[in-house]
């Protein structure tokens, strides 16, 4: 029997704890772990070596302040297409909306609808609340003096020459318009009067969304994101220190719906470079006047429902300014909300919300648009259920024209959706 | 396609009649897009002399199709390759032309060589012969009860 059991030469004093049935319901000493966490290489020629370099720098991008934050995410400059809000492609709107993720719903949101006629007869109810019908009618006189004013001034000089009409004409109207109801209305919008009125602003914008194969070249074969850039000049904004109300709650962009294109963007047509990446709402970031209000657009003479009739093309003039209000607004509130530091992988905690309305002297067309989601790359809008919301009207007629020194047939509902849209501020 | 002396048009001035083309020595290629195009987007292949405008008359007065945008582009043929006595063979090149449909029209191009049913009828020569191919190949094939392993060797 003692040849079977093998033990060593020197017998120990004492066995080792584990062998002795003493120790064995005792709870072991927690230890710190002597070792770091074992993690994919930074440095490998290797895919997850890939993912943890993009994760690295996404944790750098995120807990950086947010300039540094600005200038790291437009850092390098890659080929991206260049997106412009005023277009001649056809049927832009779809394209655009699918880009910006964002979804077209007709009509304005509940709060500039007028009245149920039901309720109570026009002329009681105030045409705007907060304004009564004296304010009213001493705005109407200022926007037929205006009027007035700028076609006198028309008149009077020579008629410009070919496409130059909108910039020369229609430009001076709508910047007197703008101003002079800006400084009016400021005595009942407080807001108004530390707002910020831009002219001819910058606004620029820098995102990615969608992947494509790289079909040519050293980089053949590998994923990469689709880039794009909207660099934008409105005719004019009004920038505000607080932040307008959201139109509607982000929940209900749940059920809203993008078009999808599964086209690449160049079919449209749309063309790509490579410049510098910037992200600007027209005030840089020191500005207390960071959050956007309205915007005013300009139809240039290329795209002139005149012009596009006579080349029978009238059906796309309502796309035309879809487009443009879906690209510049975007861009706008895509600017503020990185601004205030969310980016692709921070999602926007609370929507951000602007105004455009869109002219070319007589008609003119309102926009709402709702930034519920900056996340739109591949990785982050896997499960991201938010959509951006775009509301908008048709192009309404403002006033007829103008015989024997009168503004004729001056249309009161489309002064209240001005009044309206100026008069919006945050409730407090 | 167009003789060795080459059209010349005279050149327009304001005031000038309107040129007019009545029988129009152009003929245009629908082709099947290379890459993926909008579902109101259709391709040609036009001659090198016609422009922009010369298809969208074509197209509307000949034979009235609505068309809302033209794009043309030049694709050069090439002239890397080389025939038998090394001298280089030229691919001519040729215009294309990518047509956007006014009216929300849409053109998918169509479906010219469909996959034909090739299984013979019954009773025919045809049938006979592909089932003695197929008992040939079957006795071809290797036992299937030795997995894969050859039948080099073995008892």
């Amino acid at each position: 029997m003692a040849a079977r059991i093998r033990l060593p030469l020197l017998l120990p004093r004492s066995f080792p704890p584990l062998r002795s049935l003493k120790h064995v319901h005792t709870e072991a000493a927690v230890k710190e772990p002597q070792y770091p966490p074992i993690v994919a290489s930074l440095t490998a020629k290797s895919k997850s070596a890939r993912v943890r370099q993009n994760e690295e720098r996404i944790k750098i991008i995120s807990s950086s302040p947010v300039e540094e934050k600005l200038s790291l995410i437009t850092r390098i400059q890659r080929m991206k297409f260049v997106v412009y809000p005023q277009t001649f492609s056809r049927n832009p709107d779809r394209w655009y909306q699918h880009f910006t993720k964002s979804a077209y719903i007709p009509g304005l949101p509940e709060k500039f609808n007028p009245a149920p006629e039901g309720s109570q007869s026009a002329t009681d109810q105030p045409a705007v609340p907060e304004i009564d019908d004296a304010a009213f009618n001493e705005i109407r006189d200022l926007v037929t003096r205006v009027i007035l004013y700028e076609h006198w001034h028309k008149t009077r000089k020579r008629q410009p020459f070919l496409y130059k009409h909108q910039e020369q004409v229609v430009g001076p109207f709508l910047k007197t318009l703008v101003s002079e109801l800006t400084y009016n209305l400021a005595k009942y919008n407080p807001l108004l009067r530390l707002s910020s009125l831009d002219l001819s602003p910058q606004v620029n914008f820098y995102w990615r969304r969608g992947k494509r194969i790289i079909p040519k070249g050293h980089r053949r074969g590998r994923q990469e994101p689709i880039r794009f850039q909207i660099d934008d000049q409105p005719h004019s904004q009004i920038r505000i220190p607080q932040q307008l109300p959201q139109f509607a709650p982000l929940e209900a962009s749940y059920t809203a719906e993008v078009p999808e294109i599964h086209l690449a963007p160049n079919v449209m047509p749309l063309f790509r470079r490579q410049y510098d990446n910037n992200i600007f709402t027209g005030a840089k970031l020191p500005d207390p006047a960071c959050y956007g209000h309205t915007q005013f657009h300009l139809v240039p003479d290329r795209y002139h429902r005149d012009r596009l009739a006579r080349q029978q093309h009238s059906d796309q003039v309502e796309p035309f300014l879809r487009a443009n209000a879906a690209a510049s607004l975007f861009a706008w509130t895509g600017a503020q909300a990185m601004y205030q530091g969310f980016w692709d992988y921070q999602d926007v905690s609370r929507p951000f919300v602007s105004q455009a309305v869109i002219t070319d002297g007589h008609f003119f067309s309102f926009f709402c648009y709702q930034l519920n989601t900056l996340a739109l790359s591949v990785e982050t809008d896997a499960n991201n259920p938010r959509k951006n919301l775009l509301w908008g009207t048709e192009s309404l007629r403002l006033y007829e024209g103008v015989q024997d020194g009168a503004v004729v047939g001056l249309d009161d509902g489309v002064l209240r959706l001005l009044v309206q849209f100026l008069m919006n501020r945050p409730h407090s | 396609m167009m003789s060795v002396t080459k059209m010349v048009y005279p050149l327009y001035q304001l005031g000038n009649p309107q040129l007019r083309i009545f029988r129009p020595n152009w003929f245009l290629t629908l082709v099947r897009p290379g890459k993926e195009q909008p579902p109101d987007t259709v391709q040609f292949r036009i001659p090198m002399d016609m422009t922009k405008y010369d298809v969208k008359n074509y197209l509307e007065k000949i034979y009235n199709v609505p068309v809302g945008v033209i794009r043309t582009r030049i694709q050069f043929g090439s002239n890397k390759k080389r025939n038998h006595l090394n001298q280089k063979v030229k691919k001519p090149d040729y215009k294309v032309a990518y047509v956007q449909l006014a009216q929300s029209q849409t053109f998918t191009f169509p479906d010219i060589f469909p996959e034909k049913d090739r299984t013979p009828k019954e009773g025919s020569m045809e049938e006979m012969q592909e089932k003695f191919m197929e008992d040939e190949k079957q006795r071809q094939k290797p036992d299937p009860r030795r997995g894969g392993v050859t039948e080099w060797f073995g008892l």
